[in-house]
């Protein structure tokens, strides 16, 4: 009996213990009882500065969970740290108008790179750029595997119309179609190639779920699959051979190249007047721009399985789609070219040389011909 | 000079074509240098070079078009076709002469006439290169000019580094071409005799 009641106080104390955060901490599905109505609007604020930019207060579970913080499980009240306790006495069961969620409490990085960029400038102009303004509320995803076009649809082309300053760039379509934007506009941040597999057949990109289904192996086994002479680097021959492994495989495919830049805080650092319109700079074979190279396995989550591949890879012939001037040009053709242009100046030099040796022939077979 | 004659062999519109297309392809060659060796090269910037690189590529497409309209238009273009049944030998008797009676002093087997002005080498080079080469190179170049646009047909042929290897490849044998053609112009009576007829429209016959 002793041993049972001492049992029951410890168990009393613990769960005193846990009471304070057993009160405040708000389960997602609480939240969801009110917000998965789809009707759920704001009302009419009658202090417009308690406006907000939407009305709605609806939320897509199914889009919530698969969202970068939903995956890292944070909750509804981790941002909305205002809402204290739920009191289901009241008509709305916390405070009618919330604070805005401030990000920097967990992006303290990115907050800083932001403070130096342009975006922040503008405040100057009477402008304020939220987090949300580019990144959205609630259904903020895991960017890894997405392509440039999705990356600048989601962001700069929101409020960006690319096309009317980049009249000075040569092949400007393809530059956006190819290059995400902060590669040139936020020029500290690291970037890389991505390489991805492009179905012929339905005109979409593959999933690497599906291009590890084709294969039959898991995500484990791809880069020791592949990389043959196990030095952890997918190289031109062993690219080749993947390739011809997915043909085997009913895979047809074009492999497409993008430059994207790496998802680090510093990309925040959007600055103006950094980038740069010196073709060379890119456009050369020393450029860093095309020193990491990697093949993308995008998974369902926006997450990605990246396999380094050697750069020489975009300069051969299994990369189709993708040519840079100078950067990515095709080596063993400056030799066919010397070849060429070698073969037409010996010729000629030959031809040339040969007819200043036999001149005086000529000229004795003339003096021949008239003496006769 | 009392065994001179001069025969009027380029007309005007040809000679025009003629400097016209020189002096595009003498630009187009450096120009096409600095843009395939970026990094290397310093002739001027990149995006310089690229867009005189377009804008001479859009005049010779434009000269070319007028070469054609005329070649055709007057019925010369037959000049460029050799008659099947007399080629191979005259292009033996070619062959022969610049590879070794050239040395000696014997006489061109070919004699240039207003409606035969090519010799049976020079209708097949120049077959070649205004039919085939010329126009695949402008082909690949327009494509090159607008890659988004004309995505579609570059995909079609195999991709971008298809359309680049074919411009490139190209590239460098009209830059050989440049070369070898300047030498060849030199073979007149004089070495300046088929300059001087490339401006005057007439050529020295002996």
């Amino acid at each position: 009996m002793k041993t049972t009641s001492l049992f029951h106080l410890l168990f009393i104390v613990f769960l005193s213990c846990l009471w304070p955060s057993v009160l405040l901490a708000t389960d997602n599905s609480e939240c969801m009882d009110c917000h998965s109505d789809e009707g759920l609007t704001r009302e009419a604020a009658g202090d417009v500065s308690l406006s907000r930019m939407s009305d709605q207060l609806f939320l897509d579970n199914d889009k919530f969970h698969l969202s970068v913080h939903h995956l890292n499980e944070i909750s509804c009240v981790d941002c909305h740290s205002d809402i204290e306790e739920l009191n289901y006495d009241n008509e709305i069961p916390h405070k009618a108008h919330l604070e805005p969620v401030n990000c920097t409490a967990c992006h303290e990085a990115e907050g800083e790179a932001f403070s130096q960029s342009v975006h922040m400038e503008i405040r100057g102009k009477g402008i304020t750029m939220q987090c949300y303004a580019c990144h959205g509320y609630h259904y903020v995803k895991r960017l890894a595997s997405a392509s440039v076009a999705e990356r600048e649809n989601l962001f700069c082309l929101k409020c960006h119309n690319a096309d009317n300053y980049h009249d000075w760039l040569p092949q400007k379509q393809a530059h956006f179609a190819f290059v995400e934007c902060t590669v040139c506009h936020a020029p500290t941040v690291p970037s890389h190639i991505h390489l991805n597999f492009y179905d012929l057949v339905t005109n979409k990109f593959f999933n690497g779920n599906q291009i590890i289904e084709a294969l039959g192996i898991g995500f484990d086994e791809f880069l020791p699959l592949i990389d043959t002479n196990k030095d952890n680097i997918i190289n031109t021959n062993e690219f080749e051979d993947l390739l011809l492994i997915l043909r085997q495989k009913n895979i047809y495919t074009e492999v497409h190249a993008e430059l994207v830049v790496e998802l680090e805080p510093i990309l925040h650092n959007v600055i103006k007047g950094g980038s740069t319109n010196e073709c060379e700079k890119c456009h050369s074979a020393d450029s860093p721009l095309f020193d990491a190279v990697a093949i993308v396995l995008t998974l369902e989550d926006g997450s990605a399985e990246h396999y380094e591949v050697e750069k020489d890879v975009l300069n051969s012939f299994s990369m189709s789609s993708f040519s840079a001037l100078g950067g990515t040009r095709v080596k063993f053709l400056d030799k066919i070219g010397l070849l060429v242009i070698l073969g037409g100046i010996c010729g000629a030099g030959g031809h040339l040389f040969i007819r200043l040796v036999t001149a005086p022939l000529r000229r004795r077979n003339k003096e021949n011909e008239q003496d006769s | 000079m009392a065994n001179e004659k001069m025969i009027y062999i380029h007309p005007a519109p040809v000679r025009v074509w003629h400097w016209v297309n020189a002096a595009c392809f003498v630009l187009l060659v450096i120009t096409g240098f600095q843009i395939r060796f970026a990094g290397t090269l310093g002739l001027m910037p990149l995006k310089d070079a690229i867009n005189i690189h377009n804008y001479i590529g859009f005049l010779t497409i434009a000269n070319y078009s007028i070469w054609l309209y005329y070649y055709f238009s007057t019925g010369k273009i037959k000049i460029y076709f050799p008659n099947p049944k007399t080629f191979i030998g005259n292009a033996i008797k070619q062959i022969q002469y610049y590879g070794f009676g050239i040395f000696l002093g014997k006489p061109n087997p070919h004699v240039m006439t207003p409606e035969n002005k090519f010799n049976a080498l020079q209708q097949k080079a120049y077959a070649a290169l205004m039919f085939v080469f010329v126009p695949a190179q402008m082909i690949t170049g327009v494509f090159m000019w607008q890659l988004k646009t004309y995505s579609n047909y570059i995909d079609q042929l195999g991709g971008i580094k298809v359309i680049d290897t074919i411009h490139v490849i190209l590239f460098f044998f009209f830059a050989s071409f440049l070369v070898i053609h300047c030498y060849l112009a030199t073979l007149g009576h004089t070495p300046l005799a088929h300059f001087k007829a490339m401006f005057t429209g007439y050529e020295e016959h002996h």
